[in-house]
């Protein structure tokens, strides 16, 4: 029962907060052009506007078009039961580490990647084998911060790993956890599609990546995309602050009243790393496609040095 | 009492496949009837396979020996055991067969009236015997004479279509590598018996000096891996593996690489015993390489074998990786990681075979639909053909290891024995060990993407040429061999503890300890680390959370947006109406990007040739793009020359032709001979 | 505090290696200045602490000076320098940037794998510092083989005696006044000496790109 109650409190958070966040780094960069902007709610408005359309779907396409956002949303959702907004509420519904996450976004983007090339068109082709090039390039180093945070907390399962946290105090202190904050600051740009290694909002096709996988889907499918991949990024938004930035220590109440602070110190969070995010995308421009590999050979020393720090410059983090 | 059954079981199994290659010579004029009674008896044969296997490892503690027959020549005497690593073994190999007999039902009905398919049960039945014979002798040289049988089986299987050149060459290649591989297993077990005076592979192998021991395990290091496939010894197995008939294919791929493994595992943990880290450390090595290496190669392909092929190096390297962090820990005597590492091995190769065979088998289906296996020429086969299509896309989830697919299971265990080496802090295994994360990460990546590459190019879009238009689906039964795999990749991912339980008996006979204990629940998978507390995974829940929340989603999509108009229109055209098939992304183009990225070991290059009068306005233009593999330019091709020279110089100096020359030579080899009698 | 020192010699680490990664001129010598920023703030701390405690305040004086130095003059020589050159837009680096990252990374473990031979220096917090700030020399020199625009070389040639400084400040907690004295003001000096080098290169050559230089060979 009671898991029952905080798998629904986390499902609610980050679905509803999860386009907040693309709110906020469009306000950003609306406001760094001197311009009004879209308002915060945007991204809502047009996930219900969507929804109520109808959809146009291409004859060469198959049950893998139609599947895939569904799937696809299934799976940013069932990762976001994998990692907890706060150390308060913790699940015990759905077992899994921090490797399962990795293969739950591994099923959305296979999905994603199949659509793509499912509707016979040319920029479908050009997104999924771009995606192929971003992903893979930018996985080593995600495993490698996550086993080296894993290994210093001797655990590969978030809940655990957020309570070991908790007990460094400020780890942003600390090298190793700045090396690897900093990994995964570029592993989220890479991830989420963002300025500079994909421009989330132009449909050129010289810019783009993930819109490209979506460029044939209307109506319910397309809301469907887009919501899934703004909970995506919520997810690794929620694992970078939850991590690296514990502030579940500093409540010293129990019981509901803890759950909402800790609640709104995790909204606080997400606004911070929102708007890092976005001072990130108005002050860099977008990447050639095949400089990308040089931000991953960034991504990949950040972690492996973290890594060195730790275990074998010398263990004085115990 | 299950000792009985066991070995009843298994003299059945063993019998049945004689009787079936008996069976196919004597039908060897009625092709139809041939072709029904050896898959029968095959499945028949394979089926009390499976059953001995599993009655030995659950029921039965000690092994099951079949002693048939101690001959009067004096090395050879044909003794079989049934150990738990050899039950674990033969279960894989059955499980294969069944579904491999029921597919050749259907498949090799295309060459009935064409080709000699009495000829082809005789061999293929023989080649299962060999295989089960290798992994259940338990003398060195009845061991060595299977190996030998099943290699020469394995190469006539390969040419059975010898009229296309490369098949030919591609024979040549395989046996002539093979048997240099087996020089060196000869070379392991002569060093063996010099120091033991025995080839009892269950006897001890205490009287082995420590450099000797050195000696032997790179030989049976470079024999084995060679079968397996290792880099920089793999260049057989992409020609080879595309060459042979697709059931034969998957029989290559699924298990005979896998008898290197057991070579491996038999020989050097069993026998010789690890006591010095170096050897884990070279697998470990050489796995990181294969696995990286050899995704990387399988993404650049268009031919559908030579990608399966090049993704089984892959997966070789990741079962080395398991066996090396193994070896490693075994050495450091922690016999907690190491069984943990092992079971991960263990259950790769099981995961492996399940998920090649399907993959195999399924690209023998589209050969046998639409007659062609390049990728560039296929396209839109999902309308016609959806049950190979549905079996293709279970295949190509478990390749990338997803969630709740069996690849999964095994790439978890295998990352969670890394983590455990790593808590055993020694910094130079720790850097390796990272590194074989950061290894197994990228390799994953590329193979999720050489798997959606697969599945996209050849089934979704419009065909790309008239081999993909008007395609039939197949036959039931090659659908049912394919759909049993497939739906055994998803059972096998969604309730791996039985499978755990299964490898629990080699595992715990190999290293002592078991895991089996450390897991809890029936349907959730938990590990516990040595430090603190368990890191548990379940697929089962998440399948139930995914439809759920599909389940929940379709519900509120209906309640506010209504109920869901669909119009059907052709896809998006930029306005220019005139989209055809030529203008989809091909297999080539699709792995373009990481060709660049990765030009260093690629080497592409490539010719433009335009003609036309005007340079804005050409009338034709050739575009040719190719690219080099390095290994054969700088690692073989500078060895062949240097050999093929040596030997024409030999050949014209020793074989003169001259008869009193070759009695000249006669006459001194007995002289030498005398004289090393008086001399020794 | 020594938690502060550990994070400072990494982020210092981390600066060489995103030096390392840049491919325009301008992007280094903006790291070079992060660096050297770095480098003043890790100096400073230290000079705090040790006022503190002894009251000697050579480490300030020699904080201050490098900010002076290093964070705004040398740079700006170097951007004016650079920006009345010729301009060629060519490849200023062998090799690709993600292969040289890679080296970096091999340098780094190789130092710690000689360091830690050696005895007295393999004690925790030591050995750390010791392996960041060595790994910053050899990067620097990496860098120098790397480029081939006279800038670049300048950079390393900096960056090198960064590396030194820092080896020097926390081991042993600074080398002598006078020497650290000495040692920025000939590098003030080198690096004048340096621009008006280029700026004859340049005029030789028309481009600063030294594999020209092999011209006045024979």
């Amino acid at each position: 029962m009671r898991s029952l109650v905080y798998i629904s409190v986390q499902l609610s958070v980050i679905l509803l907060v999860a386009p907040l966040v693309n709110g906020i780094i469009g306000k950003v960069k609306a406001l760094s052009q001197k311009r009004k902007g879209a308002p915060f709610l945007q991204m809502y408005f047009d996930i219900l506007k969507l929804l109520k359309k109808n959809s146009v779907v291409s004859d060469t396409s198959s049950w893998v078009f139609k599947a895939a956002p569904y799937i696809f949303f299934s799976s940013a959702t069932a990762a976001a039961l994998l990692v907890p907004v706060s150390t308060t509420i913790m699940l015990q519904g759905l077992p899994g580490d921090a490797i399962m996450l990795i293969s739950v976004f591994a099923l959305g983007r296979f999905f994603m990647m199949a659509a793509a090339l499912d509707t016979g068109s040319t920029f479908g082709g050009m997104g999924s084998s771009r995606e192929a090039m971003i992903s893979s390039l930018i996985e080593p180093s995600i495993l490698v911060s996550i086993f080296t945070i894993g290994l210093i907390c001797k655990s590969t399962s978030l809940p655990k790993i957020m309570i070991a946290m908790m007990g460094f105090g400020f780890p942003l202190a600390n090298s190793v956890f700045i090396l690897t904050f900093f990994a995964l600051l570029i592993i989220i740009i890479a991830e989420t599609s963002r300025i500079p290694v994909d421009d989330p909002s132009t449909h050129l096709e010289l810019t783009m990546v993930h819109e490209a996988m979506l460029l044939e889907y209307s109506g319910r499918h397309l809301a469907l995309m887009e919501y899934g991949a703004a909970v995506k990024q919520l997810v690794f938004i929620t694992l970078l602050v939850n991590v690296l930035i514990p502030t579940d220590q500093l409540i010293s109440i129990a019981g509901v009243g803890a759950v909402a602070i800790s609640l709104v110190f995790y909204l606080i969070k997400v606004i911070f790393i929102s708007l890092l995010i976005a001072v990130i995308e108005v002050n860099t421009v977008k990447y050639r496609v095949f400089s990308i590999p040089n931000l991953a050979a960034l991504a990949f020393i950040l972690a492996f040095i973290g890594f060195l720090q730790y275990f074998v410059f010398g263990g004085i983090y115990v | 009492m299950a000792i009985n059954l066991a070995s009843n079981l298994f003299q059945t199994s063993i019998l049945l496949y004689i009787l079936a290659a008996v069976l196919a010579l004597v039908l060897i004029k009625r092709d139809k009837l041939c072709n029904i009674v050896s898959n029968i008896i095959c499945i028949a044969a394979a089926v009390s396979g499976v059953a001995a296997s599993i009655v030995k490892i659950l029921f039965v503690s000690n092994t099951v020996n079949i002693d048939v027959y101690n001959s009067v020549i004096p090395f050879v005497s044909i003794d079989i055991k049934l150990d738990n690593l050899s039950a674990f073994f033969m279960l894989t190999l059955s499980v294969l067969v069944v579904c491999v007999s029921i597919y050749s039902i259907g498949y090799i009905s295309q060459y009935i009236g064409k080709r000699n398919v009495g000829l082809f049960y005789f061999l293929y039945s023989t080649f299962i015997l060999s295989m089960v014979l290798v992994f259940t002798s338990s003398n060195a040289m009845f061991f060595y004479m299977s190996w030998e049988a099943m290699s020469l089986l394995s190469y006539f299987l390969v040419i059975f279509e010898s009229e296309q050149e490369e098949n030919r060459k591609a024979g040549v290649l395989y046996i002539v590598m093979t048997h240099i591989a087996t020089a060196f297993l000869l070379s392991g077990f002569m060093i063996i018996y010099h120091y033991t005076k025995s080839f009892d592979i269950f006897g001890s192998s205490a009287a082995i000096p420590e450099f000797a021991k050195n000696v032997v395990f790179i030989m049976f290091l470079i024999g084995f891996g060679t079968k397996a496939g290792i880099i920089p010894f793999h260049i057989w197995l992409p020609r080879a593996h595309p060459a042979a008939p697709s059931n034969v294919s998957a029989l290559m791929s699924g298990i005979m690489i896998k008898t290197a493994i057991y070579g491996l595992l038999r020989f050097v943990l069993c026998y010789l015993g690890v006591e010095s880290t170096w050897w884990g450390i070279t697998i470990l090595l050489i796995g990181i390489i294969s696995a990286v290496l050899g995704v990387a190669y399988a993404f650049v392909e268009s031919n559908i074998k030579k990608l399966l092929a090049y993704s089984s190096i892959e997966n070789i390297g990741i079962i080395f990786i398991g066996l090396g962090v193994g070896f490693i820990a075994y050495a450091q005597n922690n016999y907690m990681v190491s069984a943990l590492a092992i079971s991960a091995c263990l259950f790769h190769c099981f995961n492996h075979t399940l998920f090649k065979g399907s993959m195999f088998l399924s690209a023998g289906s589209i050969h046998y639909s639409t007659h062609t296996k390049n990728m560039d020429e296929l396209g839109g086969l999902i309308k016609n053909m959806p049950v190979t299509a549905l079996f293709v896309l279970c295949g190509a989830l478990s390749i990338s290891a997803i969630v709740p697919f069996n690849g999964f299971i095994s790439e978890w265990l295998t990352y969670q024995s890394l983590f455990a080496s790593i808590i055993y802090e020694q910094a130079d295994i720790n850097i390796l060990s990272i590194l074989a994360v950061a290894a197994l990460a990228i390799a994953g990546a590329l193979a999720l993407a050489s798997a959606v590459k697969l599945f996209g190019i050849s089934f979704s879009g419009k065909p790309r040429s008239e081999h993909a238009l008007d395609v039939k689906e197949v036959p039931c039964l090659m659908n049912i061999g394919t759909g049993i795999l497939a739906a055994l990749c998803l059972l096998v991912g969604l309730f791996p503890m039985l499978i755990l339980k299964l490898i629990d008996g080699p595992v715990l006979s190999l290293t002592g300890t078991s895991i089996f204990e450390q897991l809890e629940g029936g349907f959730i998978i938990a590990y516990m680390p040595m430090s603190v507390s368990g890191n548990s995974i379940s697929p089962l829940a998440l399948i139930i959370a995914l439809a759920a929340i599909i389940f929940i989603a379709l519900l509120i999509i209906r309640v506010i947006g209504g109920k869901y108009i669909e119009r059907k229109y052709g896809t998006w055209d930029c306005g220019f109406e005139a989209l055809n098939s030529r203008m989809q992304y091909t297999a080539t183009g699709f792995s373009k990007p990481i060709k660049i990225v990765f030009k260093i070991m690629f080497r592409p290059s490539r010719e433009i040739h335009i003609t036309g009068s005007q340079r804005y306005h050409p009338e034709t233009i050739e575009y040719a793009l190719s690219s080099e593999s390095l290994i054969e330019k700088y690692f073989y091709d500078p060895f062949y020359e240097k050999i093929t020279k040596y030997s024409r110089k030999i050949k014209y100096t020793i074989q003169t032709g001259n008869i009193r020359i070759y009695l000249l030579y006669i006459f001194l080899a007995i002289v030498i001979l005398m004289a090393y009698i008086m001399f020794a | 505090m020594s938690d502060f020192s550990n994070t400072l010699s990494t982020l210092i680490l981390l600066s060489a290696v995103l030096l390392m990664a840049c491919k325009r001129t301008k992007s280094y010598i903006k790291s070079f200045r992060l660096q050297s920023f770095l480098i003043a703030l890790a100096a400073g701390v230290m000079g705090t602490g040790n006022m503190l405690k002894d009251g000697q305040f050579e480490l300030i004086v020699v904080c201050l000076i490098t900010i002076i130095l290093k964070v705004i003059l040398i740079p700006n020589i170097l951007i004016k320098t650079e920006a009345k050159v010729e301009h060629k837009v060519e490849k200023d680096f062998i090799l690709n940037i993600p292969i040289l990252v890679i080296i970096c990374c091999v340098l780094i473990v190789f130092i710690y794998a000689s360091i830690s031979n050696i005895e007295g220096l393999n004690e925790g917090s030591v050995n750390l510092q010791m392996v960041n700030s060595i790994s910053i020399i050899l990067i620097g020199l990496l860098f120098m083989i790397s480029r081939k625009k006279a800038i670049g070389q300048i950079i390393g040639f900096l960056v090198i005696e960064n590396g030194l400084f820092v080896t020097a400040m926390f081991v042993t907690n600074g080398m002598p006044f006078v020497v650290d004295m000495g040692i920025l003001i000939d590098l003030l000096t080198a690096v004048i000496i340096m621009g008006v080098m280029v700026f004859k290169i340049n005029d030789k050559f028309d481009s600063i790109n030294i594999d020209k230089l092999r011209n006045l060979k024979g």
